[in-house]
């Protein structure tokens, strides 16, 4: 019976002590975030998705984090972070390619008017 | 029998077990991960992303070996949405790249497309610039000569405007002796350059009109006008005057312009009348 309450002690020690607050890469999912939304991300229905997610995700982190479980709430960080990139990366994409129709339409709109 | 079936079916099911627990089926995050950095693969992540897309392979890599590692446990699905999402993030560089390369491109056909456009109008522009002095320089020449071809008309015979056109007049007394419709000499000096004043300025036709006093008979006086106007109009034929463009025609006395009771007045209205309709009219 001792030795079992040393075992359970010894793990509950691992488990507090093993994981550290992932605090940094927190932030930098949360500054990732503020950049897509920045980024247009709200506003595209792909990127929206994964803005979402990532904000999701950062407040399930953060209950992980206030429940101790640092361990879990840094993968769950890594998947926030995933997201919030993603969804900048979407938001850039569509403003790009709208950008490039445009673009496309004027030069269009003046060979026409060049040629008549 | 019965029970010899059961025993294979048993051993079967087992071993499906056993083989299942070798080779665990992988987490649906793993086959997206897979699927989504496939599709980067075949995007154009490969040329234009080539960065973000070894990462995905690299975060794929990971995600793999953990499945080899640790089976379909959490860290396995993390890792492979996180690749999931890298790989997706590849193939969505890669396209905004290609795109903003694409724009650049006809931003740069755009401005040399506006610069060939700029420079086609200017040359129009030049070009009818060029074409409109030359037509204000043939205007102003053919008015000048029309001043001139007026003035030298002036010093002849009376002219002036009205809404028939530009009416030259010739007194009956300079043009014919009393009762004939043969010219003078005098009269063919002058016509001579009537004819020279009008063939300088232009005009679509002329109507050479006869008049007379009112004395004798208005049959006589008819007759008269329209012999003596015909005579003017055949000299200014043989001075150059298109004959289309040019008629006779006899008045008599109908029309004078002054008083017959007075000798000065039947001289005003002894006459002949070139009625001029201008160019352009």
């Amino acid at each position: 019976m001792r030795e079992f309450c040393l075992v359970g002690v010894v793990a509950l020690v691992t488990a507090c002590g093993g994981a550290a607050v992932p605090q940094e890469s927190l932030t930098a999912a949360k500054a990732s975030i503020a950049g897509a939304e920045v980024g247009g991300a709200a506003s595209e229905p792909k990127a929206a998705l994964h803005l979402k997610l990532a904000k999701e995700q950062v407040t399930k982190a953060e209950n992980l984090i206030s429940d101790g479980d640092n361990e879990e709430a840094a993968r769950v960080i890594d998947r926030a972070q995933a997201d919030a990139d993603l969804a900048l990366a979407l938001a850039k994409e569509v403003s790009a390619e709208k950008a490039a129709i445009e673009t496309k339409e004027q030069l269009e709109k003046l060979r026409k008017k060049a040629t008549q | 029998m019965k029970n010899g079936f059961n025993r294979i079916a048993l051993f079967t099911l087992l071993s499906q077990a056993v083989l299942a627990c070798a080779t665990p089926m992988p987490p649906q995050e793993l086959l997206d991960a897979r699927t989504a950095y496939d599709v980067a693969t075949k995007s154009s992540a490969p040329q234009y992303a080539p960065a973000q897309l070894d990462t995905a392979k690299q975060s794929l890599a990971r995600a793999e070996q953990s499945f080899q590692d640790n089976g379909d446990e959490p860290v396995t699905k993390d890792l492979a949405y996180v690749a999931d999402r890298r790989a997706k993030l590849a193939a969505a560089e890669g396209s905004r790249e290609q795109a903003e390369r694409a724009r650049a491109q006809m931003d740069k056909d755009f401005k040399s497309t506006e610069i060939d456009a700029l420079e086609t109008t200017k040359s129009k522009l030049e070009h009818e610039q060029r074409a409109r002095a030359e037509a204000e320089k043939g205007l102003a020449d053919a008015q000048k000569k029309l001043s001139l071809a007026m003035a030298s008309l002036a010093e002849i015979a009376k002219v002036k405007e009205e809404s028939r056109g530009v009416v030259i007049t010739l007194s009956g007394s300079v043009l014919f002796a009393t009762g004939k419709s043969a010219l003078l000499p005098i009269a063919q000096e002058k016509l001579s350059e009537v004819a020279k004043a009008l063939n300088d300025q232009g005009f679509k036709s002329l109507l050479v009109e006869g008049h007379t006093d009112s004395q004798g008979s208005a049959d006589k006086n008819m007759v008269l006008s329209q012999e003596r106007a015909e005579s003017v109009r055949t000299y200014l034929i043989s001075q150059g005057i298109p004959s289309d463009k040019i008629k006779a025609q006899g008045i008599g006395s109908s029309r004078p312009v002054a008083d017959n009771s007075t000798a000065e007045g039947r001289a005003n209205n002894r006459r002949v009348e070139i009625v001029v309709e201008p160019l352009g009219k």
